[in-house]
């Protein structure tokens, strides 16, 4: 028998969802292992809400399944549901119940729930109990939506785009709120998100999906290591040709110089020319080089 | 408790219609003081108080019910009890709870205030009292998940909704001739006794609908569409079949009308 410490929070198995003729998700399979920050990322339209959706069990998938501390989530969704805390893209708690409402209606379903931590997380950013949810600010909905999510002490996180809409310093308190969370209990994450820049410091590893498939799942050190990008000058220096063997992906040229994304070892480009150098590649760099040259790449 | 917790959470969200059956019944109660004659007035505002007190309870049950889980899921709100530990059962039981509760509380709001000034609730007895709330309550229900399970029909924008308006047509269509049947040997008790009878079937097939829609449909309203229309399609179908047995046993079964009788017993 697994203990709880071994089991797979997030196990995805060949999941395939439909609706009619169009293919939302195909074959997508992942592991989240414990104590990992997991970060699906993906354009719009890619397939990440119907996968959140069937990760929650809210939706069944056409094919394929998801287990979560190795249960399958649509059977067992209401006890799993002890465990998992969810920040939904769209603060959903109902706008006519006030912040103290919400909280006590959550506090009564949870035999674990967390009632100082909660309190102090919202005193920490000053917001107002006795205000209807719906009138809060959209940073402070996002706040609340975290302190309940974390609320349950939940093994697993599930954060839907939790900074979409928020300004600089709003999304900065979600990501260090988050960053407290790991340090202090080690949950287990999965996020999608569109803040590629705000993730990178968190995620361990990264799945982007493109066209319901998932073109990438891998740590965020492999990604680094696998892609490599590199710039010259001046630009006629280098020829697209001349790239050939290491694979470009994302060839561009300025008037000062040109750069690209090699999946292969660039070492011998770099021996034999001197003026190719390697560069800093960012996260959201290497998602619009994979996603925007919607190249088949081998996970 | 978790039944009744999602049920606070729905009145919550709709007090405010408690307030309006109150201000509804307070204009009532004005209107009455107002009357230049109101021993007359009395009597009369009294029938139309508890008349306007049903019409508005079943009222706010039919709207209640056709937004109830529809309004959640277009405003994507529905995720915020499906991400809580509960059953599919206690959200569909807690929410049913509360649409009942409110339209039997806004009922009561509505034409209790000219009741008591009229004294007519004294001349009720407790019977009485208790068959009004009881068709209150019953009605409300029947209601509420009848408009339920429409609401799911029409917002899915799916082909079932091809089935379902078949199988109500064939549901209409049957009972008509089946009704029609016992009309001709007035049968008008076991007509009766035949509609009270469907009407209690396919309530519990809308009541069975409402629960599937909620633990085999959850936030894909498609698929929960899919689980009402093949649940009421085929309650319609066995509740007719049921209906049909029964008109025909009642036919056989029935004593003959008494001039056929009579013809029956001179020709031995």
């Amino acid at each position: 028998m697994t203990s709880n410490a071994e089991m797979n929070p997030v196990d995805c198995h060949q999941l395939g969802v439909r609706y009619g003729r169009m293919v939302a998700l195909e074959e997508v399979t992942f592991t989240v292992a414990p104590g990992q920050v997991y970060a699906l990322l993906g354009r719009n339209g890619s397939g990440k809400t119907s996968l959140v959706r069937c990760l929650l069990g809210h939706q069944k998938p056409c094919s394929g399944h998801i287990e979560l501390f190795e249960q399958d989530v649509w059977a067992s969704r209401r006890s799993l549901m002890h465990r998992v805390g969810v920040v939904s893209e769209e603060p959903d708690a109902p706008p006519t119940m006030t912040t103290r409402q919400v909280l006590q209606f959550c506090a009564g379903l949870y035999p674990s729930w967390d009632a100082l931590g909660v309190e102090a997380r919202l005193q920490r950013f000053r917001v107002p109990q006795e205000l209807p949810f719906g009138k809060l600010s959209r940073g402070q909905k996002a706040q609340v939506s975290l302190a309940l999510a974390l609320g349950p002490r939940p093994s697993l996180l599930v954060l839907d785009d939790p900074t979409l809409g928020l300004d600089a310093v709003a999304r900065r308190e979600v990501y260090d709120e988050l960053l407290g969370e790991l340090a202090e209990r080690g949950t287990t994450v999965f996020i999608t998100t569109h803040d590629l820049a705000g993730i990178e410091g968190l995620a361990d590893r990264v799945g982007i999906l493109h066209q319901g498939r998932l073109l990438v799942d891998a740590s965020l050190e492999d990604l680094k290591a696998r892609y490599r990008k590199i710039g010259w000058a001046p630009p006629q220096a280098l020829r697209l040709e001349d790239l050939a063997p290491y694979g470009p992906l994302g060839f561009r040229m300025g008037s000062l110089g040109g750069e690209t994304v090699l999946q292969g070892d660039p070492a011998p480009l770099l021996a034999a020319r001197p003026e190719v150098q390697i560069q800093d590649l960012s996260l959201e760099e290497l998602f619009v080089t994979l996603v925007g040259a919607d190249t088949e790449v081998a996970s | 408790m978790s039944v009744l917790a999602v049920t606070r959470r729905e009145w919550i969200g709709r007090r405010n219609v408690l307030l309006l059956s109150l201000g509804m019944g307070l204009l009532q109660f004005i209107g009455l003081h107002l009357n230049p004659d109101p021993a007359q007035a009395f009597d009369k505002t009294s029938f139309l108080a508890v008349a306007t007190g049903t019409m508005y309870a079943w009222a706010v049950a039919a709207l209640y019910g056709a937004t109830m889980l529809s309004r959640d899921l277009e405003e994507r709100r529905f995720g915020f009890l499906l991400n809580q530990p509960l059953h599919e059962a206690q959200i569909f039981l807690g929410k049913v709870l509360a649409g009942v509760g409110l339209a039997f509380l806004s009922g009561l709001l509505a034409c209790l205030p000219p009741l008591l000034l009229s004294g007519f609730w004294r001349q009720l007895g407790m019977r009485e009292v208790g068959s009004i709330m009881g068709v209150w309550l019953a009605g409300s229900l029947v209601l509420l998940l009848l408009f339920h399970a429409l609401s799911i029909q029409v917002r899915s924008r799916s082909l079932w909704l091809a089935l379902d308006l078949a199988a109500w047509a064939l549901f209409f269509l049957g009972v008509r001739l089946l009704s029609l049947r016992l009309m001709a040997v007035d049968g008008f008790r076991e007509m009766a006794h035949l509609w009270l009878g469907l009407l209690i079937a396919v309530s519990l097939g809308l009541a069975v609908a409402g629960y599937l829609q909620v633990s085999e449909g959850r936030a894909d309203l498609q698929r929960g569409h899919r689980w009402v229309s093949l649940t009421m399609a085929s309650t319609l179908v066995l509740v007719l079949l049921g209906g049909w047995a029964q008109v025909v046993w009642t036919l056989k079964h029935r004593p003959a009308p008494v001039q056929t009788q009579a013809r029956t017993h001179r020709i031995r």
